[in-house]
């Protein structure tokens, strides 16, 4: 179960990054962060900004049309 | 996210200086009256010479005189006061036309833009790939019912600055009003109003960690302007309001503060993070390479959009800019790089630096290190390019 989800689907580059870093900072310690997406380039580019911001890449899912990602904070 | 961010993002506001808010206390605690006339107890008497102090240098800084210099409460207000100004003054006894440029920064278009909308005619002058005025094009765009010409003297993305000694001779030659929005480039660019000849110049104290909310309008003498804020008789009749005594004292202080050689200083810093960027492969930079601001370097980067960059050098503690304004969830691209004749990739692509009194040599080396990563990286899954 996530704590946060976030659907950006159909958004693309950078509002899926966007929001991610929104949910990032409402988020408490521990908390799970799932984000939805279409846009192939944020679904590399994501797990980018997790390890940039040194959180725990869960899971990253589906196909670069339609995946889900799954962060803990 | 990180608290303890590297900031290049001077151009946008700045860190006050301790110094300056130590200057400013004094008026909000024990020298808190109104400035009043002569016939007023001496409480406010002091607040009145704290005021006339403030004026002083900040119109000396101008080469003005301080009956020159009106407080507003910021550049913003002091390019509306002045186009708008002229533009009610001059419309019905000269004529509705005014020139400007495409690149200037919002208060200016909007200006202009909220006189067109009254029947004025706004034409925008030819500029060159990297943001000058085309002196020739001005001279012809001249016409017997244009009031006023406004060009800014730094431009607020790119940096380039204008020749404005030659456009401030073509004015004058053709008796035109000359407004110039100094904002960017006041204490770093030396402006001298006795030597060039400019009419109404817009400056603000929070790029100069000064405090926000203030800021100036120099008025040449016997420049036709409409009152601006209706309400008591301050500042020379043109703003009424009681005025901002803390405030007008922290932005003469921080003008005091700035000198050439930490100028100097902040130019070294930007020289040397031009040059490193320079390096990564698919980069330019963007505004004149010589006539710009010291403190400004603007570079973009090939396939990757700056808004992304933005956000990742964000996430690694580095605070910087583009030139895209954001409207809800679309970004539209700059209107600088546009105005200057470049394409839709690179309005996106552009990243601005700018360097502040707290920057240090190393943040340099962070930033171009950071930011050389990222590049390599979103490249490596950019969709553009592969088009």
């Amino acid at each position: 179960m996530a704590d946060i989800r976030i659907d950006v689907r159909y958004e693309t580059c950078p509002v899926p990054l966007v929001e991610m870093r929104k949910a990032v900072r409402r988020a408490e310690p521990g908390d799970i962060i799932e984000i939805a997406g279409t846009h192939p380039a944020s679904q590399k580019e994501i797990p980018m900004a997790v390890e940039a911001l040194g959180l725990e890449l869960l899971a990253v899912e589906g196909t670069p049309d339609a995946w889900t990602i799954r962060i803990r904070r | 996210m990180n608290q303890d961010s590297i900031y290049l993002d001077n151009a946008a506001a700045t860190r006050m200086d301790e110094r300056v808010i130590e200057a400013m206390l004094p008026y909000m605690t024990e020298k808190y009256a109104v400035a009043t006339s002569q016939f007023g107890y001496s409480l406010g008497l002091a607040s009145k010479e704290a005021l006339d102090g403030a004026r002083a240098i900040l119109a000396g800084r101008l080469g003005a005189e301080p009956e020159e210099f009106v407080f507003t409460s910021g550049s913003a207000e002091s390019s509306n006061m002045a186009i708008k100004g002229v533009g009610m003054a001059l419309g019905e006894k000269k004529g509705r036309h005014i020139i400007s440029t495409a690149i200037e920064d919002f208060p200016v278009l909007h200006s202009a833009r909220s006189l067109e909308r009254q029947g004025f005619t706004v034409d925008h002058v030819r500029l060159d790939e990297h943001g000058r005025v085309d002196l020739e094009h001005l001279q012809e765009l001249i016409r017997p019912d244009t009031v006023l010409v406004t060009i800014q003297a730094a431009n607020q993305e790119i940096g380039t600055l204008q020749d404005l000694d030659a456009i401030g001779a073509i004015c004058r030659e053709r008796d035109v009003l000359l407004h110039s929005d100094a904002t960017y480039s006041f204490g770093r660019v030396p402006l001298d109003v006795v030597q060039t000849p400019v009419d109404l110049v817009s400056v603000s104290a929070h790029l100069l960690h000064g405090p926000k909310g203030i800021g100036g309008l120099y008025i040449r003498k016997g420049t036709p302007l409409i009152k601006w804020m209706d309400g008591g008789f301050q500042e020379f009749n043109l703003r009424g309001g009681v005025e901002n005594i803390a405030d007008a004292v922290g932005f003469a202080k921080a003008v005091e503060l700035i000198t050439p050689k930490e100028t100097q200083r902040l130019q070294e810093m930007r020289d040397r993070l031009m040059a490193i960027l320079l390096e990564i492969p698919q980069s330019r930079v963007n505004g004149h390479p010589e006539h710009r601001l010291p403190h400004n370097a603007n570079v973009s980067f090939r396939y990757v959009e700056g808004e992304s960059v933005l956000l990742h050098l964000d996430l690694r503690g580095f605070a910087v800019s583009t030139g895209s304004a954001c409207f809800s969830r679309s970004l539209e691209g700059s209107h600088v790089i546009l105005g200057i004749g470049g394409n839709h990739e690179r309005a996106h692509g552009s990243i601005r630096f700018t360097f502040g009194r707290y920057n240090k040599p190393e943040d340099v080396d962070q930033v171009a290190e950071a930011l050389a990563d990222i590049v390599v990286r979103l490249r490596e899954i950019s969709p553009l390019g592969k088009e």
